[in-house]
């Protein structure tokens, strides 16, 4: 059964006796790990469990893959991340993971591009520092001589409302600090006012 | 989002998966699988060389509909239960990837071998130090129990 090589084009049946003896070989050699897309046939089904999400075991919707390497339905890790928002770890080998460190896979053909992590509400909406990293004095920016006292006693209640406003939405615990990122209006406003409050209180202090 | 029927389809999965081919020395009670597949009893033998050999035990796990993202309850139940320093006589078992460790990549499959591979590499059949006392005192439910793991060599 040789395939003369004018015959290359267009003929069907010789093409395919050789596939089949391909097909055959390759369990032997290698545990069908040499992924030629072949969708009609039986090749692919025993292929799927490699594209299977590791959560719902079921070949990946909407798939992202995180830098480890693990495959996931987006909607799966999304709800696994939600379920541990303080520990964020892959499922599969506990690397840490976030939102944004995970990369969508498109397949080809697929007619809808848009990013999946974009699809599930509710989305984390803009982003804020990591208040951890940053502390609570990082707001203030404040360096010269006279103000050192009435920092540290301003800076108190400060801190205290920053790590309150920070627990309320708990979806954002895992992210990395974004130093770039301008800050919330509302912390803004709020270490404006401590700020004043603090003056205020040495203006006192010196006072009385 | 995961709902009910994502959590009987990922448990149907597992159970084809176990069936077709199961670890050595593991079988499930297919009787004890519920139909809505939230109860499961898994015959498991100790293994070859190992101090529990030729004794066999049954595994329960109990699934809840938030299953994988939530631990299943396991526990060995019936009469038989394998005398363990982390094997409390009641059947409740400590072992962290049953609360804190849970990932939903890990399966019924992966608990076993791990509860298993806990029972081989035992050196002493012992129960564990505070046995009496957690057993009068604990809740039915070992998910209940805010375990404390200080034994990271098993």
């Amino acid at each position: 059964m040789h395939m003369r090589p004018d015959e290359g084009e267009g003929s069907g049946g010789p093409m395919n006796a050789d596939e089949a003896e391909v097909r055959q070989r390759r369990p032997m050699d290698e545990e069908g790990a040499s992924a030629e897309p072949d969708g009609a046939t039986g090749t692919s089904t025993q292929q799927d469990g490699h594209f299977e999400c590791n959560i719902c075991l079921d070949t990946a919707k909407d798939a992202v893959v995180s830098r480890c390497g693990h495959l996931f339905c987006w909607p799966c890790l999304y709800q696994w991340l939600e379920t541990r928002p303080n520990r964020q770890t892959c499922p599969v080998c506990k690397a840490g993971i976030s939102k944004d460190n995970v990369i969508p896979l498109y397949g080809r053909g697929s007619s809808n591009q848009q990013d999946p992590r974009e699809k599930l509400p509710p989305r984390p909406q803009g982003e804020r520092p990591e208040p951890e990293t940053h502390g609570p004095f990082h707001n203030f920016g404040l360096g010269d001589g006279g103000f050192q006292m009435s920092f540290g006693i301003g800076a108190f209640p400060f801190g205290f409302f920053a790590s309150t406003f920070n627990i309320g939405n708990g979806q954002f615990g895992g992210h990395p600090p974004r130093p770039n990122v301008p800050q919330n209006p509302e912390e803004q406003f709020l270490s404006k006012v401590f700020l004043w409050v603090a003056v205020l209180f040495m203006f006192w202090l010196l006072m009385a | 989002m995961f709902s009910n029927t994502a959590m009987q389809k990922r448990l149907q999965k597992e159970l084809m998966q176990f069936q077709q081919e199961p670890p050595k020395g593991m079988t499930i009670d297919t009787e004890s699988v519920s139909n809505t597949l939230t109860t499961w009893i898994v015959h498991i033998e100790g293994a070859e060389g190992s101090l529990y050999h030729g004794e066999k035990f049954q595994l329960q796990f109990r699934f809840s509909n938030r299953y994988p993202f939530d631990s299943p309850e396991v526990m060995f139940v019936g009469s038989e239960i394998p005398v363990h320093p982390h094997i409390y006589s009641n059947g409740h078992i400590c072992l962290s990837i049953l609360t804190d460790d849970w990932s939903p990549a890990l399966s019924v499959q992966s608990v076993c071998l791990s509860i298993l591979s806990m029972l081989s590499s035992c050196t002493e059949k012992k129960h564990p130090p505070d046995n009496s006392f957690y057993v009068r005192t604990c809740n039915k439910s070992p998910k209940k129990t805010k375990w404390w793991y200080h034994d990271d060599s098993v």
